[in-house]
């Protein structure tokens, strides 16, 4: 059996209708800021539960911009984990500020007691991120920031529909940045990103960057990058958005599966605790494994596309080299880098694929 | 019956277009591959061969293209990147966005910068110059190049609205260490969204900035230098492979409307020449006008609608004003907003639209405006 980690193949079962709407476009001309655009923006920031989602080109200016527009630039600092895909840090850089990383917590985000021993008189904001769609402790984090009058910009990239009590992340902190990259459950058919925020001048000051700084046609406030989301995307993100819950639903559902399957296998095999009240949208789905490479070309082999997410923290690669962290600066992003593997968990496996993942780990465990 | 001429019919092209565009949409979907891949390769493919380049990189825009060259150069804080003050700001803003410093410098009656205004700006900090190729026009590379070598400064071609111009019979983008081109849906080339291109003569810095849109990654798990997520989308770049194939058709349809332009509209309002080792794509058609405003609008009552590209230079916009320019530093680009007007070009513009601009304009001067 081929337990295949991406599903792109099994999607789109929309795609004559999302077609029929491109081709009225593609009639128009109409392909920048377009009227879909505005359409999908007010969808996501209902779906969110704020004021404002603005759509860019890409989850990592969705992070860079919404930095930006929270007055964060060169000679600040913010405070973000190690252990997250690397666009984090590369929008961080972008701003020209300084990333300085905090430890994470045994929920793999970031950990709000070592959060204060990190701030500094430069430090601006906080970059929390949620990861693999589970979210971090943004009420511990909210309150951190209001002591310190900090930022806090929320990297919700795998994360939509999360949420904390009820309350759906990316909407907690000062702005928050989604990704819409074919791989997330929301997409669109290439690089797309949206920034929400319940700030009005924070809404207006991320429409002002993402086109070129341009206040009208010919009039420049400020030097912007240009990042719009394609008309074109946005149009599939509308046709893709009623879906998004169900998605997560699902994804859900398949990990209390696998959660279950491996309960026998706890001292091999263990996942974050799960905890009430926070709905953990499992973007991927991972444990930590001992003999963790062993077990990955074991499942590989057997057809279970099991990958690492990431497998060197950030501080550890040589693009890093210049902020001058060692290993064993960061002790549980470190371990956990050896030890996290992401099993299958899509929406569009079945059952019978969810336990032949679960059958291959005891397999391996019990040879 | 009035004939209306619009200033842009995006809509007209697109409509001859719509199956062989349609068709690519649709494979790309039955691939299942949106990030890169096979498309974005063969359209760099194709790019290069246009540019005289030995590589392509596909980009999300022509700003990021700028941003990412420069910034593979080694262009950063503390350095000065010289400028033509009359372009549209994303010229300035991929300088200001690296960190580096937009030193500006004043145009010639052509409207590109003027190479004689080149070395007094030229400090200690300088690292670069990049010429823009304003209307589709090509700078003077040879003079420009020459001062670039002499004086150990790395160039980067805007040719944002220059895609197949060519100078001294040599491609646009092929003169610079790196040639930046804006393939939006309003350019010569134009995707059905935003889009950009690099040309790149040195295969090592072709390597960087693959790495560089693609958030630095040089596999899947290194990252040698943080940066963006800049890529050219796959689904773009197949429509782009579709546009190549009529871009020649293209630029000739649109240098024949310039060439009419031209010997109609000589000594009526001042008309861009062609030197013998220009080959201009006019991305824009500018003319110099007496009482251009006035122009404007009766041009506009008579259903021609024309634009100014553009009328507030760069040193005097509000984001410039950190880098303390005043009015009266750049004397031929102020004079020049004061006079620019853009007419309709485009390849599907019929001839009598063509005589309806001409019309307009001739009559406007022949005091009937």
């Amino acid at each position: 059996m081929r337990v295949a980690f991406s599903y792109l193949d099994r999607q789109f079962t929309e795609v004559e209708a999302i077609i029929a709407d491109i081709r009225g476009l593609v009639a128009s001309g109409d392909y920048t800021l377009g009227a879909a655009l505005s359409q999908f923006e007010e969808r996501v920031a209902k779906l969110v539960g704020v004021r404002h989602a603005i759509g860019v080109n890409s989850g990592t200016d969705a992070l860079m911009l919404a930095l930006q527009a929270s007055g964060v630039g060169p000679g600040d600092e913010v405070l973000m984990a190690p252990n997250t895909f690397i666009a984090t840090l590369g929008a961080i850089v972008a701003t020209g500020a300084r990333p300085v990383f905090v430890d994470v917590d045994e929920q793999h985000t970031l950990d709000p007691a070592r959060l204060p021993a990190a701030i500094t008189a430069r430090t601006r904001a906080i970059v929390p991120v949620h990861l693999w769609g589970n979210p971090a402790d943004m009420h511990a984090i909210g309150a951190i920031a209001e002591r310190h009058r900090l930022a806090v910009v929320e990297d919700a990239c795998q994360a939509l529909t999360a949420a904390i009590d009820g309350r759906a992340v990316g909407g907690f902190g000062d702005a928050g940045a989604f990704s819409l990259h074919p791989l997330k459950p929301l997409n669109v058919w290439g690089d797309g990103g949206v920034i929400v925020t319940d700030s009005d001048a924070l809404a207006a000051q991320v429409r002002l960057r993402r086109n070129h700084g341009l206040r009208d046609r010919d009039t420049v406030e400020l030097f912007g990058v240009n990042s719009r989301l394609d008309t074109l995307q946005a149009i599939v993100g509308n046709h893709l958005i009623d879906r998004v819950t169900a998605i997560t639903d699902k994804r859900i559902e398949h990990a209390r599966r696998l959660d279950a399957g491996l309960a026998p296998l706890r001292e091999f095999v263990r996942t974050a605790p799960r905890r009430q009240g926070v709905r953990h949208v499992y973007q991927i789905y991972v444990v930590r494994a001992r003999q963790r490479d062993q077990l990955q070309r074991f499942l590989v082999e057997r057809g279970v596309e099991a990958k690492i997410h990431y497998p060197v923290p950030l501080h550890l690669q040589p693009a890093s080299r210049a902020l001058g962290y060692a290993r064993g600066d960061f002790p549980a992003c470190e371990t956990e880098a050896d030890e996290i593997l992401t099993l299958p968990a899509h929406q569009d496996l079945t059952e019978a694929e969810l336990d032949y993942v679960v059958e291959q780990v005891g397999r391996f465990y019990r040879r | 019956m009035r004939l209306s001429v619009p200033f842009v019919a995006l809509d007209v092209q697109q409509r001859l277009l719509k199956p062989e565009l349609m068709a690519a949409v649709e494979a790309v979907l039955d691939g299942g591959q949106f990030i890169l891949g096979q498309e974005v390769a063969d359209f760099e493919k194709s790019f290069a061969a246009l540019a005289g380049c030995p590589a392509a990189v596909g980009i999300a825009s022509g700003t990021c293209a700028l941003v990412l060259s420069l910034r593979a150069l080694g262009i950063g804080q503390g350095d000065e990147v010289i400028t033509p003050a009359n372009s549209f700001v994303a010229s300035a803003a991929g300088v200001a966005l690296t960190g580096a410093r937009p030193v500006f410098v004043d145009v010639r009656e052509d409207l590109n910068i003027d190479p004689a205004l080149i070395e007094p700006a030229i400090t200690p900090r300088t690292r670069a110059i990049i010429p823009v190729h304003l209307t589709g026009r090509p700078a003077a590379m040879d003079r420009i190049g020459e001062i670039a070598t002499r004086r150990g400064l790395a160039v980067v071609e805007d040719a944002a609205q220059a895609v197949g111009a060519r100078f001294a019979g040599r491609p646009i983008g092929s003169f610079g260490e790196i040639g930046c081109f804006s393939l939006h849906p309003l350019k010569n080339l134009g995707a059905c969204g935003d889009a950009g291109v690099v040309t790149v003569r040195d295969e090592s810095l072709a390597r960087a900035l693959r790495n560089a849109r693609n958030h630095g990654l040089r596999d899947r798990d290194t990252c040698e230098a943080w940066s963006y997520n800049c890529r050219l989308d796959t689904l773009q770049a197949a429509i782009l492979n579709v546009k190549l194939r009529h871009l020649e058709r293209w630029t000739i349809a649109k240098r024949r409307i310039a060439a009419r332009y031209r010997d109609a509209l000589a000594g009526v309002v001042g008309v861009p020449d062609e030197r013998p080792d220009e080959f201009g794509v006019y991305q824009t058609f500018v003319v110099r006008a007496e009482r251009r405003d006035d122009l404007q609008r009766y041009l506009a009552q008579r259903g021609v609608d024309s634009r100014i590209h553009y009328p507030l230079p760069l040193h005097l916009q509000e984001a410039a004003r950190p880098l303390g320019y005043r009015k009266g530093d750049f004397p031929v680009t102020e004079r020049l907003a004061t006079e620019i007007l853009s007419l309709p070009i485009y390849p599907e513009l019929a001839d009598a639209q063509a005589e309806a601009v001409i019309a307009g304009v001739t009559s406007f001067y022949a005091g009937r405006g």
